[in-house]
């Protein structure tokens, strides 16, 4: 293989600038190889986008935070990470009449000085006078500050070795190794050229390519050289002397992925959670509350050893299964009131909702809604385009959720941590450039408020539409996201589109699709989050995900297929409580993490425990949080909701505005704990005389029988001797058994076990 | 030692690289965890730069004021363009203010005006984003929605790198949310959290037997009960062993010890109690809604908010003599003049001033930074309905107390108080001079949606008028 150095532009000349390229880790500040330093022979001069690029990159000249910036520094712009070189050289050469290049006294290069911080810089130093990226620079100014040969290869591709790498508790180090390869063939050793970005601080990399973990824990570190990076992901063992492995018994293949990883790290799974959290859990993610007293005693006493598989399969075939699930895709799908009314809103919910409790297949559901067409009430996958409104937004969403990829960065630059550049974003939005609407009518309230939207639309596609990039000043050829060519002139774009997405794109949205699956049922996506896939952002269990997704697009997208396998594992099963071992792993589903229910689950939970109605305005008494098809049916300015409305914003219902998870909110906060402490709501569910505490007091069941019954209500477990025991005494003390009861079931439902999901 | 390379690169663009993932440190993502480093963090950066303010009291004036017609007054100015209200003579000398205003007119001499405020955001959510906030917003646009992508409010930053208060919020915003056809954005945590949102209140401070909801208890339960409560809520947790394995878990118990002092506490009852004032007093500040909100924002300034939001109106009005905001454009065959006279520049005449003394006899002006302003000001030029449209391009604001200079006026507007002659600044620099007053270094990084390192301000820190 022919040896490009990338040293000069004629292999003639290369050897004695590979010798000042190898001095470059020792001048770098931090560098921790020794190198030998010789000099003789000619000096080439260093190539502008190989060499001069690199070290503006391996200075951190060009960050985001630098001159990098959008408006650069303090008059001097660069590109950000280097992606545009031709226009680096100007800056360089050109701005400032030339003075931050000095061909005749090198040395006295603005550029230099200040890098080297001979004069002030307020980036501070980036290299010593006289160390090779110095030298670097000084000598392709020396040498004329030239542009580099037509013809000079291009990077190809970047790889770094190891790609993975377990470390030991003994050991802390190990070195990377970057090699370039060029279009021509050639490749070229760049890990002293190359900048490396660990993703935690317990992980250092040296500007040499040695990386020190300092503390055990898993990270990746992004390997960069020019416009290409490369993920390393690095794995330092826990101390665990006598460690011996022994899990739970593995039920399915999802557990040998899971577990092998584990046993790797040294980590032992938990231990399988109980009967009774086990269907309050699955009661929870496939219906979104709890199980009724009756169905937790069923099955409590169930003997079957296969009682597991039948509740999944029970509970997935509920209605309340495709309801609770429509809500994941309303929330994504942006379905809500004022950009498609009403009508709209529950013309499109009912869709979703009927999709799934028909079990139309994922790729079926995508394809029906990006080739949509029509009235949005009389077809209403269709409302998906009326509420992405411009081409850009539809590019994005699409992307994001069909895709799993956030081009969002690339509208203004090159992505810097992806592939995508900034035409591959502005092809791709072409593609949904011919979109229209025929507004059939318009009955918005406000006038001024061209968000809203009340009526009829039709949405039909024009021919062309292309987008306009910004930086080219020209018309973006419709390409589909990754595709080498655009597609053909005459072609209806959406269909293409969708025909795309479920034939030869058919295997990465299945991928997408089942890490959305997993990340609902697991709390965690394998890759997180769920709508960024990319190569420098690696899935926790790759081999897993892979899994997955042929599982899904083998058994035709089922989604219940998909939901079943995952639910039957032992790794879905295992307990919350955590082992020595694995207390600290938040990423490898060694034991579940429990979190705060969701804002409908929440309030869905509530009314059932207490057996006490919600209303929503707008909608029937009776209706619960999980079967409201939008956000917000009331208009804002013709009364506030209801109490439950309320309670459903201060918990973190999305407003649909984003087509992202991340747009839901599970963080708790002072103004929720006062809901759930001393609300009105909470008190109206407390007090309501026919409420579950009102039947079983009415009923001649003793305080210890009631007792039991609210507690498989609300926790799906009778007391504990403690709870009894503690309890019974608060009932004996108490001015009144119905008052003494409400601050029972007032603490129960404020217990954390009734508020996450263990 | 060479500066680490490393270190230089924004931080924040290696966490956006990858989610982080660390695995078998103990101690580590929930919310406790995550916050102390965080404090930590601010409170290093922020070192040798002292607070002068310990509170910043925001009035925001939705709907725009007029420059011209309150504290940028152009007697010389043509027909047309030039006030149709008299000027005065103030406090300051050479600063005149409408006669409108006399007892403005009276205290000119404790406040630092800035007028030469600009940007080019025309409509009333993108110019409002951008003052609540400092962040210019993606469009001009009236469909500008709030979501997590935007910046979030002043306040909510302030919160995030303040130390918890146990019984008290850091940032408090009442009495209104505000919007134009859409709520405004920039008055929500945003990506920073809901657990950064400001304290909502949208009771009416003038109403009688104003109280916070959130302290009150519904009948026949008293504050022995829900400490009871409490008890058992405790014997059950005690049984799950959550609290002992989750982050989690600990972080939701922590709020509701949080809500718990706060019922029990004097403190936030007490700040929001505006019967233990005088009636004399309150009538001073004004027995309207902004005239008792202004004096509640004094009072949780004293009890030690951080940021206190008041929103004139909750809507941008313009059109009515007893409610709305400035927004006074003459639509529907109403008129400027008449409506401010009667009613903008009388009530703010009442309570700002009275406002503006009762902080300064309490000694309490010099740590609480009072900032009065709209999104924009409106047009020089008096359009068709003898009333005055949006004008972005050049505006004041005033600024009283909490190290800025008392007496005061900085950045000149030309001779239409059309552009700024003279030290433009925009909304960015002010975001940047009230963190920099509050002790926080304005190039302070949060982690915005998508993990993008995000400054906290846009701008630079308005020297010219610290004191």
């Amino acid at each position: 293989m022919k040896r490009y150095t990338g040293a000069g532009q004629y292999p003639g000349d290369m050897v004695a600038h590979l010798l000042s390229i190898a001095l470059l880790a020792a001048a770098l500040p931090g560098a921790d190889r020794e190198t030998v330093p010789v000099t003789s022979g000619p000096v080439a001069p260093p190539i502008f986008r190989h060499d001069v690029m690199a070290v503006l990159s391996k200075a951190g000249c060009n960050t985001g935070a630098c001159h990098g910036n959008q408006n650069g520094k303090n008059g001097f712009k660069l590109s950000l990470r280097g992606e545009d070189p031709t226009a680096d050289l100007v800056s360089l050469t050109r701005d400032l009449f030339g003075r931050r290049i000095d061909r005749f006294e090198p040395e006295n290069s603005l550029l230099l000085l200040k890098a080297t911080r001979s004069i002030a810089h307020e980036g501070g130093l980036r290299f010593e006078n006289g160390s090779p990226p110095y030298q670097i620079l000084r000598d392709w100014i020396q040498a004329g500050a030239q542009d580099d040969r037509a013809d000079l290869p291009a990077l190809s591709s970047l790889e770094v070795r190891p790609a993975e790498r377990y470390l030991e508790p003994g050991e802390e180090t190990f070195f990377l190794q970057a090699t370039a390869r060029f279009s021509d063939g050639s490749t070229r050793d760049v890990t002293q050229l190359a900048v490396y970005e660990p993703s935690d601080p317990q992980l250092e990399v040296s500007p040499g390519g040695q990386v020190r973990a300092k503390a055990p824990g898993e990270a990746v570190i992004l390997v960069r050289f020019l416009s290409l990076q490369t993920p390393v992901r690095v794995f330092k063992l826990q101390d665990a002397p006598g460690f011996t492995w022994n899990p739970p018994a593995k039920v399915n293949r999802v557990d040998d992925f899971i577990f092998a990883k584990l046993h790797r790290l040294r980590i032992h799974p938990s231990a399988p959670a109980s009967d009774a959290e086990f269907l309050r859990r699955a009661w929870l993610d496939l219906l979104g509350f709890p199980p009724d007293p009756e169905s937790t005693r069923r099955y409590l006493s169930d003997a079957d050893p296969q009682k597991h598989a039948r509740i999944i399969d029970e509970l997935l075939q509920r209605t309340e299964f495709a309801e609770f699930w429509a809500l994941k895709w309303c929330d994504l799908l942006r379905v809500e009131e004022k950009a498609l009314d009403r009508k709209g809103v529950q013309a499109f919910h009912r869709w979703i909702r009927d999709a799934l409790q028909q079990g139309m297949p994922l790729d079926r559901f995508a394809q029906e809604i990006l080739s949509a067409r029509g009235s949005t009430y009389a077809h209403p996958p269709a409302n998906f385009y009326r509420s992405h409104r411009t081409p850009v937004q539809r590019a994005e969403t699409v992307a994001q959720v069909f895709l799993g990829r956030r081009l969002q960065c690339a509208q203004c630059h090159n992505h810097p941590f992806d592939r995508w550049t900034q035409d591959d974003y502005y092809d791709w939005t072409s593609v949904f450039g011919g979109v229209r609407y025929m507004v059939l009518e318009n009955r918005r309230r406000d006038d001024n408020d061209k968000h809203e939207f009340v009526g009829e639309q039709v949405v039909w596609l024009a021919p062309g539409g292309d987008a306009q990039h910004p930086v080219r000043q020209q018309a973006a050829p419709a390409r589909l996201l990754g595709e080498s060519t655009p597609l053909p002139q005459d072609a209806d774009r959406l269909t293409a589109l969708a025909n795309w997405l479920t034939g030869s794109g058919r295997l990465p949205f299945a991928r997408v699709q089942a890490n959305r699956i997993w990340h609902h049922l697991m709390g965690r996506g394998l890759v997180h989050p769920v709508d960024d896939f990319r190569a420098t952002n690696p899935a926790s269990h790759p081999e897993l995900l892979d899994f997955l997704a042929e599982e899904l697009a083998g058994s035709g997208f089922d989604l219940r297929r998909l939901i079943r396998l995952i639910c039957l594992s032992q790794t879905y099963r295992l307990a919350s409580e955590p082992r020595p071992s694995n207390a600290g792993d938040f990423v490898n589903y060694s034991h579940v993490l429990p979190r705060r229910l969701d804002a409908e689950q929440l309030l869905d939970s509530l009314a059932a425990t207490l057996e006490t109605p919600l209303s929503f305005a707008g909608y029937p008494e009776g209706l619960r949080a999980g079967q409201i098809p939008g956000v917000k049916a009331a208009r804002r300015r013709s009364g506030a909701g209801t109490g439950g409305d309320h309670f459903l914003e201060v918990f973190g219902k999305p407003p649909r505005l984003l087509s992202s998870e991340e747009e839901r909110s599970c963080n708790p906060t002072i103004t929720q704990v006062f809901h759930l402490v001393s609300g009105e709501l909470m008190h109206e569910l407390l007090t309501g005389p026919d409420n579950r505490l009102g039947t079983l007091l009415g009923s001649n069941l003793g305080n210890e029988q009631v007792l039991e019954q609210l507690y498989l209500a609300v926790l799906s477990r009778p007391p504990s001797a403690a709870e009894n025991t503690a309890l019974q005494a608060h009932l004996d003390q108490a001015a009144g058994r119905r008052a003494a009861f409400e601050d029972i079931a007032w603490a129960l439902v404020n217990s954390k076990e009734f508020l996450m999901r263990h | 030692m060479p500066t680490p390379l490393r270190s230089f690169a924004c931080s924040g663009f290696q966490e956006v690289a990858f989610p982080r993932r660390s695995l078998l440190r103990l101690g580590g993502a929930g919310l406790l965890g995550l916050t102390l480093p965080r404090l930590l963090e601010a409170e290093e950066k922020n070192r040798g730069s002292a607070a002068r303010a310990r509170t910043v009291i925001f009035l925001f004036q939705f709907g725009g004021p007029s420059q011209i017609d309150m504290f940028d007054m152009k007697p010389d100015a043509p027909d047309g363009v030039r006030s149709p209200l008299d000027a005065i003579s103030t406090a300051l000398p050479g600063v005149p203010l409408c006669a409108q205003m006399p007892r403005m007119a009276r205290v000119l001499d404790k406040v630092c005006l800035v007028r030469s405020m600009h940007h080019e955001m025309s409509n009333h959510n993108s110019a409002s984003y951008y003052a609540l906030t400092g962040h210019a917003p993606p469009a001009d646009d009236i469909r500008l929605r709030d979501s997590i992508d935007l910046y979030p409010a002043y306040g909510s930053v302030v919160d995030h790198l303040s130390p918890p208060s146990p019984d008290l919020p850091n940032t408090v915003a009442f009495p209104h949310v505000i919007r134009d056809g859409s709520i405004t954005p920039g008055q929500s945590a945003s990506f920073l959290g809901k657990n950064h949102d400001p304290f909502l209140v949208t009771d009416d401070p003038n109403q009688a037997g104003f109280h916070l909801p959130e302290l009150s208890l519904p009948e026949g339960l008293s504050l022995e009960r829900l400490q009871a409560r409490r008890g058992l809520q405790q014997i059950v947790d005690s049984q799950s062993r959550l609290l002992e394995h989750a982050a989690e878990a600990r972080g939701l118990d922590t709020y509701y010890e949080r809500a718990l002092a706060m019922l029990q506490s004097d403190t936030l009852r007490d700040a929001f109690d505006l019967s233990r004032e005088p009636d004399a007093l309150r009538d001073a500040y004004g027995r309207h809604t902004f005239g008792q909100s202004c004096l509640l924002a004094r009072r949780l300034a004293e009890a030690g908010s951080r940021f206190v939001t008041v929103y004139f109106s909750n809507s941008i009005g313009g059109q009515s003599t007893t409610s709305g905001g400035w927004d006074t454009h003459g639509f529907n065959d109403t008129r400027m003049y008449p409506i401010i006279k009667d009613y903008h520049l009388p009530l703010t005449d009442q309570t700002l001033p009275t406002f503006l003394t009762d902080l300064d006899e309490r000694g309490l002006l010099d740590e609480t930074l009072v900032v009065w302003m709209g999104e924009f000001g409106r047009t020089p030029r008096i359009n068709g309905n003898a009333s005055r449209d949006h004008w972005p391009h050049c505006y004041t604001v005033l600024l009283a107390g909490g190290g800025v200079k008392r007496g005061f006026v900085f950045g000149a507007s030309d001779e239409q108080a059309a552009y700024p002659a003279e030290d433009p600044v925009r909304p960015g620099d002010l975001a940047a001079t009230m963190f920099h007053l509050l002790g926080i270094d304005p190039h302070t990084e949060v982690q915005g949606a998508g993990g993008r390192p995000l400054a906290i301000a846009s701008g630079e820190v308005i020297s010219g008028i610290l004191a």
